[in-house]
């Protein structure tokens, strides 16, 4: 109703006052529903993202976390507190600033407590679980804590850490607590990394069969291939995930002789790896890494890959420039045209005009001191002027092309 | 989705392994990974109008609240919500702290969430608390986070320069220290 009324205003005499000039002129038009009435952004976003409860829900495919009497627990802590109360060292050190935590301890509380519900927080929020498994999840029960060796610098690995691929040139030292008879497989995947299927992964490291805690025990399926992120895609996370499992599995068909270094013979699905086995594995432990591209990968690919090192750039999507206009008023029409034109039309002009004033043999000319201080011989317009001398100041479309 | 023109073109190579990494025909490239293009510095940062309380121009934003007896730390994304979080209600730190709400208590917290938040790869977060006395919990909880080394100042969204643009800023990945 209110784009009704500002449409009638502008058949209004001008003459009449200055405030309804200036409306016009401004040509404020309300679109749409007035303020308040209208829906803010984030409730358009809900209701485009709404997803039906009854088909959108994940399952816990994961270990249950341990059960622990809600009354001891309370007591226990109660019974710690006082404790605390009645410390006077330790109100010493709080009154005077000086009480710092042992962080270490705090860690592993926190591991053993609420640890598990914060990290798969953390992985939602880096989509693991979404790319790995669809609708699936697991809350990673089992603290995994692997750690890179290089040159005698540990590199470990939490949920989401930068590791650059030259730390990750050999196997990580995995540690985990468990019974002595349980079986376990640990697999390493990327499911960034994957250069002809989008929704495949690429395996680096698969152990299966492993008894309790030893890896070294533990059947190598897949031997360890340091991550090779490739240049110019950013980051690609490493996801480390250990599977308990219920008897002894033979995994003949996935096995790979040798270091395979074929990224087609790597190409996996944890989707598909699970559906098949999903009575005898329960995934129990995460970790995973965030790995960028590292001058040592240009090697890896000529030489232990054998294949020449791609470089990728990111493709942004092109400006928005909005229909063009008849009659564009108040707008200046060598730039408002120069907008609609083929930017590779413009570019060829630019770089015509200099190689005017190029000669095969010569140097080129010496650059202007004084850029703006240069006469223009013959009458030249004002906004040609403009151009040229934004030219001679490489401000602008000049730098398409230099 | 992340789609990344290839540079380089490839020329075949006759090998004996079954498709050889010479011969894939690699075009696109495309990175799932949700966090990439923030951590690259291209991703949308929602910025409100201009005339709205500043404040929402971030990935991750950092939020400090205090209830009667206990601190509550949070990094929160734009769009996912709380991502991580710590407070002196957690049963690891309440049992090493002897008040939950003291200035100590606060600087113990800022020690842990920078812990978690280097462990998550959270290196920048955005923060736009000031602390109302200089030397108080507040100032001790940002002081213990800038040590353990979070950074409370996110870089600006690297927008692609436009052809009509005056200057051409340098790019984030052509830079090398």
């Amino acid at each position: 109703m209110s784009c009704i009324l500002w449409k009638f205003s502008s058949n209004i005499n001008t003459r009449s006052s200055s405030a309804v000039r200036n409306l016009i002129r401004h040509g404020h038009h309300l679109r749409g529903k007035p303020p308040g009435v209208a829906r803010s952004l984030k409730q358009r976003l809900e209701e485009i993202n709404y997803k039906n409860p009854s088909l959108h829900f994940r399952v816990d495919i994961g270990l249950p976390p341990p059960v622990v009497s809600r009354s001891t627990q309370l007591k226990e802590r109660l019974s710690v507190v006082k404790q605390l109360r009645k410390n006077s060292e330790l109100e010493k050190l709080a009154r005077n600033k000086q009480l710092l935590i042992n962080l270490e301890q705090a860690n592993e509380e926190w591991l053993r407590t609420s640890g598990y519900y914060h990290i798969k927080k953390l992985s939602d929020h880096y989509g693991v679980y979404e790319h790995l498994f669809g609708d699936a999840y697991f809350l990673p029960v089992v603290p995994l804590c692997v750690n890179y060796t290089k040159a005698d610098v540990k590199h470990p690995v939490y949920f989401g850490n930068l590791i650059k691929p030259s730390d990750a040139e050999t196997k990580p030292e995995v540690h985990y607590e468990s019974e002595k008879e349980a079986l376990w497989s640990l697999i390493l995947t990327n499911p960034d990394g994957h250069f002809t299927k989008q929704d495949q992964e690429y395996i680096h490291w698969f152990v299966g069969n492993i008894p309790g805690n030893k890896i070294d025990q533990g059947e190598t399926i897949v031997e360890y291939l340091q991550p090779f992120p490739p240049k110019g895609t950013g980051y690609h996370r490493h996801i480390f995930i250990l599977y308990k499992q219920e008897k002894r599995i033979d995994f003949s068909e996935l096995k790979k002789s040798g270091p395979c270094l074929n990224l087609e013979d790597r190409t996996f699905s944890t989707l598909e790896f699970y559906r098949q086995r999903q009575e005898d594995l329960t995934p129990g432990g995460l970790a995973f890494f965030q790995s960028d591209w590292d001058s040592t990968l240009t090697e890896f690919y000529h030489n232990t890959l054998n294949m020449k090192e791609p470089v990728f750039e990111y493709d942004f999507p092109p400006p928005y420039i909005r229909p063009q206009e008849w009659f564009a008023k108040r707008r200046p029409f060598n730039l408002y045209l120069d907008k609609y034109r083929d930017p590779k039309q413009i570019n060829k002009e630019f770089l015509m005009r200099k190689l005017k004033n190029v000669h095969p043999f010569k140097a080129p000319p010496p650059p202007l001191p004084y850029p703006n201080a240069v006469y223009f011989k013959d009458s030249v317009p004002q906004w040609l002027k403009l151009e040229k001398i934004k030219s001679r100041l490489k401000w602008g479309r000049i730098n398409e092309i230099e | 989705m992340q789609y990344l023109r290839h540079c380089n073109k490839f020329t075949s190579r006759g090998l004996s392994t079954q498709v050889a990494n010479a011969d894939l025909n690699i075009t696109d490239f495309v990175n799932r990974n949700p966090r990439n293009l923030e951590r690259m510095r291209i991703g949308y940062k929602p910025d409100g109008y201009h005339v709205e309380k500043p404040g929402k121009c971030f990935w991750h934003k950092l939020n400090l609240s205090q209830s009667g007896r206990y601190v509550y730390a949070t990094i929160e994304h734009f769009e996912n919500g709380t991502v991580l979080q710590a407070s002196t209600k957690e049963w690891a730190l309440k049992k090493q702290l002897y008040k939950c709400i003291d200035s100590s208590a606060y600087y113990n917290l800022g020690r842990v969430l920078a812990e978690r938040c280097l462990k998550s790869g959270l290196i920048e977060v955005y923060s736009n608390i000031t602390p109302p006395k200089p030397d108080g919990k507040v100032a001790k909880f940002l002081e213990a986070l800038q040590k353990g080394g979070v950074n409370l100042q996110e870089p600006p969204q690297f927008k692609p320069p436009r052809p009509w643009d005056q200057y051409r800023h340098e790019k984030p990945w052509e830079v090398t220290e």
